[in-house]
């Protein structure tokens, strides 16, 4: 016992779930651990965490023990006249609504403040308090205060204010995207309440209601069942088991998930009808206790977010680092205090790319769009990328690789296998209709059938059509629509007279239909069932047109086609019929199916129908898409191994050639025991072997084969597979649908859930939202996951760029004693203004390869700001482009009269409002305001040669392998970016009103021009360097430059 | 880690490798690897070497850049003269003594009784007229109203005319009375159009000055000065001019010929008021000198403090 508490107290949460929902195993009180899980008698010290206590209170439920009576005492109902109002509504003031309380939010005003305060925006706050300081020092200290470093720490502030609260508004737009899950329609439950049958909303049951469940309805609470007429419920979304499960009211098991008396909240009614009491409601659920645990499971940083964080903190560290270098240098120069902290506001400002974090913002809000429109609903902005870093995916089967519906693959008759067409739009090989030993078989199929089409289904084509009834009915009832036609028709003309439903002790199927033809009194007998059963029913078989005698011969041809269908992974049924002789059975015969009064023996064997949940189509193709873009595909399900090891094969997640070690011993035929584990590149394993596996022995699994199945987990080995994953430093993207995935989910780097199938739970925990529930969606996904990736690269590295010539002009104002080259507006308006839309538009840009061609980037080592990045914007092109800029300033001061040598060390007399004459090389002599109008000049032509050599870094930027010969300029965006930011840039400068707003004054024509060389520079330097970087793949070049 | 059990190549099924964890030392030098800073001396040889070739390259671009811009200057001229260049066709004025420690402002202040002090602006202001006294070698002409004035001809600046605002009186700074030079902003090829006449809006001493000169000395560049704000105006008083109240014709336009000295005005205040800041603003008087007197935005005008202990 002591032994236990302390194994309990280390729990985390994670494992706390997997204690939580230990269901699929046979009970034997133990968990998966090993540890005794009843603990009802454990002390209640045990567990010190609140959400162990949770569990304890699951695991103490004894409403499904209990006697019927005891339990209407405990909740004072009455199994007929139900709840008294009044205590209907004490119960719900007590307990509150039926619901599943959503999620702990994040209260909107801390989302607020992260975006005032986080990233870059403390550098900048900084930077505006150190403006305001300023200002108020010179306010005090001078009677005429220049209030430039008011305006400048006012226009701070609006930036860091307006970035804020646009990016606020960004993360709050898609995170409305789950509202429109929330809002549901509201689901309404019949309930008993004083004798009174009621329709209320689910949300309004409380404990002790009787409520009436009929098939198609939605459990609206965790009940017991006190009365049940062949009731079945699809607990699919809690425990993952796929067939509906028949309840009633009798106890048959100490776990409340497999006793037959209780039904859950959430789940859904398929068959029958139930009335039961409400034991739990809401967040007391089982399914609320899941949702509960899953969203406290801690998830991390996403990997864009953790790329952005390294950047950041790169970025700042530059800044910093470079803005106290200068701010003591300036000491040192014997700069004035007041004029070192101004320096250290224009270095801060410099540095910072205000406009970066929208960019990527909108970068990714673009990305988010396109993958909507593919189906890919993303919940978190930052997970767009996560599915492009993803190197393995943990896939459901069923309906995200299967189609979800039961389809005839194969009939065997007439002695030969026959495939049936199971794609989804019919477009595979077709058999032959006409043979008497199909007309006998489909007949079968027709008649000794219950399921139907639903009504009101006109235009919808027969595969999608909703059916009624039991999945292998339903499969066989669209089969024979499309081969047949008109199946009710053909019902009506062979009238049912009577039937022996399916059960589990006969496991057959019996009906008895009139004779579609009118000259044939005899009545027919159909019959379907377990293959093996019916085969003993049998004495003859009908083989091409004849009724032959069953010898062992032809029972050895049913054995083989039997163990081939199965070996498929398909669930086969047996047909066979029986002409019922005129004589003993005249029309009128009153059949008693209680006591049979007709033959059941002796019957002739038809054939045999196999079904299987097909793959869709795309699938196999997204998978090999997968495989090529270095991406392992698991399948992790809770289907038998043998379904799940043919739908792998079929799909390509166990490719062609590649054994488990069971095929390589049966092929060479040794034990298995004897195989190289090695050897074996696929690998099925059972959850109950997973059951017994070590951490270690997992790692071994998961690293030595690659390929995998995974059958028969249950969901805490879903969680372990992925924590086993993400342990091998793999970014895990899970796939499911149930709420008993979603804390897998949760712990993945990108849970996806499913937009049809899945549980809401499922989508609140997840990431990523498949609209249409298909596989081949999330290859579109890390597609663009990849892409943008790589735009967002580029986007940084066009970004990034122009922080050297904003730099430089700083550091060449402090340590070279010039005139100011380029103010802190003018940075303000190249990094927010000029380089914005044209950042943003590489969003947009194509791929260069194929991206699907190549492995997915390691988290650890492929960064998305790494040196080479770093290196080319700073090093390489940005110094070309402070060339530029450098230039275009001596241009200007030359032309006006002041020559390049004059100006260095000027700049105490240029910056001295007293000096009204300072002279320049011809002897002119310059007012304090004609010569700040010079410098301003100066930086509207600096900023304008950064706006035109950033066209030739744009163009760069678009690639960074191919030529742009190659990559072409079909992107419109960014031509459209290359225009904006120069009439944008234009308008700066020459429209009136600018001088007084921004200081920014027009320029002469010619002075556009003297940057153009650079312009050039920088397209022919970039060429060349991609020339040779493709000419030397894995070159000097290529380890320095290729970013 | 992350061999899986086929053939090596095949990269598809490999799990990440992660990035090897370091220690700071190991980062700064690793000795198994002999990296410095994550790189080997090769390695860091490359690189440097890498731009040091690209860095060579950049400077050569900028260099012809540079050369081809300079080589379409003029020696003598600026490339753009008034309207067409920022400094425009409205000189302002300058004025000495001018501390050349820019943190002094404008401000004249010293304490009489200190002779370091006043000292220094005596040095400040026989330093600005050194280029005055010393024309040796220079071609230049004693000018006047009646002659014709030839466009290329630099002349005299008589330092004789500055009245008791001379080297030996020490520009009146040890008796209190100190003088100030004021001088018009040089602007290429730049020329006045006079005031021949008194107009509204000039200070009354100045009209009466003008109505009183010749005509034929009337072509000139008329300066006043005046108290800056209300409060100034009221303490100044009793100031002289030298050697005229303006700047003669003769010396313009400046088109940048060898020897040009610019014309000087001596203001002299003869009685500035004692340890009180007088702020004190002179403008010039032309037809194409536009004058605006507010603090951000100055035109034609200069302004100056004298503080006296």
């Amino acid at each position: 016992m002591a032994l236990r508490s302390d194994y309990e107290s280390q729990l985390e949460r994670a494992d706390s779930y997997r204690v939580a929902t230990v269901i699929a195993t046979d009970d034997d009180n133990r968990t998966a651990d090993g540890h005794f899980k009843s603990r009802r008698k454990m002390p209640a010290k045990a567990a010190k965490k609140e959400n162990l206590d949770d569990l304890k209170q699951e695991l103490d439920i004894d409403h499904h023990k209990i006697s019927p009576e005891e339990m209407y005492q405990r909740f004072q109902t009455h199994p007929e006249n139900g709840l008294s109002h009044a205590k209907a509504k004490e119960n719900l003031e007590r307990d509150g609504p039926n619901a599943l309380t959503p999620p702990k939010q994040t209260p909107e005003w801390v989302k607020f403040c992260k975006n005032l305060f986080g990233g870059f925006a403390m550098l900048l706050w900084i930077g505006a308090i150190l403006c305001f300081v300023a200002y108020s020092i010179q306010a005090t200290t001078s009677e005429e205060p220049s209030d430039d470093n008011l305006y400048l720490g006012i226009v701070l502030s609006a930036v860091v204010i307006v970035t804020g609260i646009f990016s606020y508004y960004q993360e709050s737009k898609s995170s409305k995207i789950m509202e429109s899950f929330k809002n549901m329609v509201p689901q309404f439950a019949t309930v008993i309440r004083e004798g009174e049958k009621l329709t209320l909303r689910a949300e309004d049951l409380v404990l002790g209601d009787v409520v009436e469940v009929k098939f198609g309805d939605r459990i609206p609470a965790d009940i017991r069942i006190i009365e049940a007429r062949n009731f079945k419920v699809d607990n699919s979304s809690l425990t993952g088991e796929s067939e509906p499960q028949s309840r009633g009211s009798e106890f048959t098991h100490e776990n409340p998930l497999e006793t037959k008396n209780l039904a859950f909240f959430s789940t859904n009614a398929v068959e029958g009808t139930a009335k039961g009491v409400v034991i739990s409601c809401g967040d007391h659920t089982v399914m609320g206790r899941i949702a509960g645990l899953a969203s406290g499971l801690d998830t991390g940083e996403t990997p864009i977010a953790k790329e952005i964080h390294h950047f950041i903190h790169l970025i700042t560290g530059v800044a910093v680092f470079l803005g106290v270098t200068f701010f003591v240098i300036a000491f040192i120069l014997g700069y004035h205090w007041l004029d070192a902290v101004i320096f250290l506001i224009g270095i801060i400002v410099a540095n910072v790319p205000e406009g970066l974090l929208a960019t990527v913002t909108v970068c990714l809000t673009l990305t988010a769009k396109r993958m909507a429109s593919k189906n890919c609903l993303v919940k978190n902005l930052e997970a767009v990328e996560t599915l492009g870093s993803t190197s393995t995916i943990c896939s459901d089967k069923t309906g995200t690789l299967t189609q979800n519906r039961m389809t005839v693959a194969h009939m065997w008759f007439d002695n030969q296998i026959i495939e049936a067409d199971t794609t989804e739009d019919q477009s595979g090989v077709q058999y032959d209709r006409t043979s008497p030993g199909f007309k006998a078989l489909s007949r079968i199929a027709t008649l000794c059938n219950r399921a139907e089409f639903k009504g009101g289904q006109d235009g919808v084509p027969i595969l999608k059509k909703e059916v009624s009834g039991d999945a292998s009915e339903a499969a066989l009832l669209k089969c024979m629509e499309l081969a047949l036609g008109d199946v009710m028709n053909i019902r009506k003309r062979n009238r049912k007279i009577a039937e022996v439903p399916f059960n589990s002790t006969n496991k057959y199927q019996v009906s008895i239909h009139e004779n579609e033809d009118p000259n044939d009194p005899r009545h027919l007998l159909v019959m379907k069932g377990a293959p093996e059963r019916i085969l003993e029913r049998c004495s003859t078989i009908f083989i091409n047109g004849k009724e032959k005698v069953l010898d062992e011969e032809m029972k050895e041809a049913f054995n083989n086609a039997y163990m081939e269908l199965g070996g498929l992974g398909e669930r086969v049924l047996g047909f066979c019929d029986f002409m019922l002789p005129s004589d003993k059975y005249p029309t009128g015969f009153k059949y008693n199916t209680d006591e049979i009064n007709f033959p059941i023996d002796n019957l002739r064997f038809v054939g045999l129908m196999s079904m299987i949940d097909p793959p869709r189509a795309a699938v196999p193709d997204a998978v090999a898409k997968c495989r090529s873009a270095g991406i392992k595909v698991i399948m992790v399900t809770g289907d038998h191994p043998i379904t799940a090891k043919a739908i792998a094969k079929s799909v390509g997640i166990i490719s062609e050639g590649n054994e488990t070690i069971e095929d390589i011993a049966q092929r060479l035929n040794i034990p298995v025991s004897e195989v190289n584990p090695r050897e074996a590149k696929a690998a099925v394993v059972h959850g109950a072997e997973l059951r017994d596996v070590s951490d270690e022995q997992l790692d071994e699994i998961l690293r030595y084969h690659t390929e995998i199945v995974f059958a028969r987990t249950s969901p805490q080995q879903k969680l372990i597979i992925v924590e086993g994953c993400q342990r091998m430093g793999a970014i895990v993207a899970v796939t499911g649908d149930g709420v008993n995935d979603s804390p897998a989910l949760k712990k993945a780097d990108i849970g996806v859930a499913m937009g049809i199938a899945g549980s809401d739970v499922s989508k609140q925990a997840a990431d990523m939202i498949l609209l249409d529930d298909n596989f081949a969606s999330i290859v579109t996904g890390v597609e663009e996951g990849r892409l943008i990736f790589d735009n967002l690269k580029k986007s940084i590295a066009y970004t990034l760029t122009s922080n050297i010539p904003e730099i430089s002009p700083f550091l060449a104002f402090i340590l070279c004693d010039i005139p100011l080259p380029l103010g802190t507006v003018t940075i303000l308006c190249i990094d927010l203004g000029t380089d914005m839309i044209p950042a943003i538009s590489l969003a947009y840009e194509g791929p260069e390869a194929d991206i699907m061609k190549r492995r997915p980037r390691n988290p650890d080592v492929d960064n998305l700001v790494n040196e080479r990045l770093i290196s080319m914007a700073y090093g390489q092109i940005g110094m070309i482009q402070a060339a530029a800029g450098f230039f275009v300033y001596f241009v200007i001061m030359a032309e006006n009269g002041f020559l390049p040598m004059k100006l260095f060390g000027i700049r105490k007399m240029w910056d001295s409002k007293a000096v009204n004459d300072l002279t320049d090389s011809y002897g002119q002599e310059w007012t304090y305001r004609d010569r700040k109008t010079l410098e301003y000049t100066c930086h509207t032509a600096f900023f304008i040669s950064i706006v035109v050599v950033q066209w030739a870094d744009l163009i760069i930027c678009k690639t960074r392998r191919n030529s742009i010969f190659h990559q072409g300029m079909r992107n419109w965006a960014l031509n459209f970016g290359l225009v904006f930011e120069t009439v944008l840039a234009a308008f700066l400068s020459y429209c009136p009103g600018m001088d007084k707003g921004l200081r920014m004054y027009p320029l002469k024509l010619v002075w556009w021009f003297p940057a153009i060389p650079f312009m050039l520079a920088i397209f022919v330097y970039d060429e060349t360097r991609r020339f040779y970087l493709r000419r030397n793949p894995g070159g000097w070049l290529e380890q320095e430059t290729y970013y | 880690m992350s061999k899986n059990n086929g053939k090596g190549d095949q990269y598809e099924n490999q799990f990440p490798q992660p990035a090897e964890k370091q220690t700071l030392s190991e980062m700064i030098y690793n000795p198994s690897k002999g990296t410095i800073f994550g790189r080997t001396g090769k390695s860091w040889g490359q690189l440097f070497l890498f731009y040091a070739i690209f860095y060579i390259v950049l400077g050569i671009l900028f260099t012809i850049c540079m050369q081809v811009m300079l080589s379409t200057m003029d020696n003598h001229q600026p490339k753009w003269k008034l309207d067409e260049s920022l400094i425009g066709t409205n000189p302002g004025l300058g004025f000495r003594p001018l501390s050349e420690q820019t943190e002094r402002g404008s401000v004249i202040e010293y304490d009489r009784k200190k002779p370091a002090e006043y000292e220094y602006y005596i040095s400040l202001v026989d330093e600005f007229l050194k280029d005055y006294n010393h024309t040796e070698g220079r071609k230049m002409k004693h000018c006047d109203f009646k002659q014709n004035h030839n466009d290329n001809e630099v002349c005299v600046v008589n330092i004789d005319n500055f009245g008791p605002c001379t080297a030996a009186n020490g520009y009146g700074y040890k008796t209190g009375e100190p003088c100030i030079f004021l001088k018009l902003n040089k602007i290429f090829g730049w020329v006045p159009d006079f005031y021949e006449s008194a107009i509204n809006g000039m200070p009354a001493d100045l009209q009466e000055l003008i109505n009183a000169t010749s005509v034929d000395e009337r072509q000139q560049i008329w300066v006043s000065c005046n108290g800056h704000l209300s409060k100034d105006k009221e303490h100044f008083h009793n100031i002289s001019y030298y050697p005229s109240q303006g700047f003669p014709a003769y010396y313009y336009p400046y088109l940048n010929q060898p020897g040009y000295l610019s014309p000087l005005v001596a203001v002299q205040l003869h009685a500035p008021p004692k340890g009180k800041m007088l702020d004190v603003e002179c403008r010039a008087w032309a037809k194409n000198i536009i004058y605006s007197g507010s603090l951000r935005d100055r035109k034609g005008s200069v302004t100056f403090q004298i503080l006296l202990d």
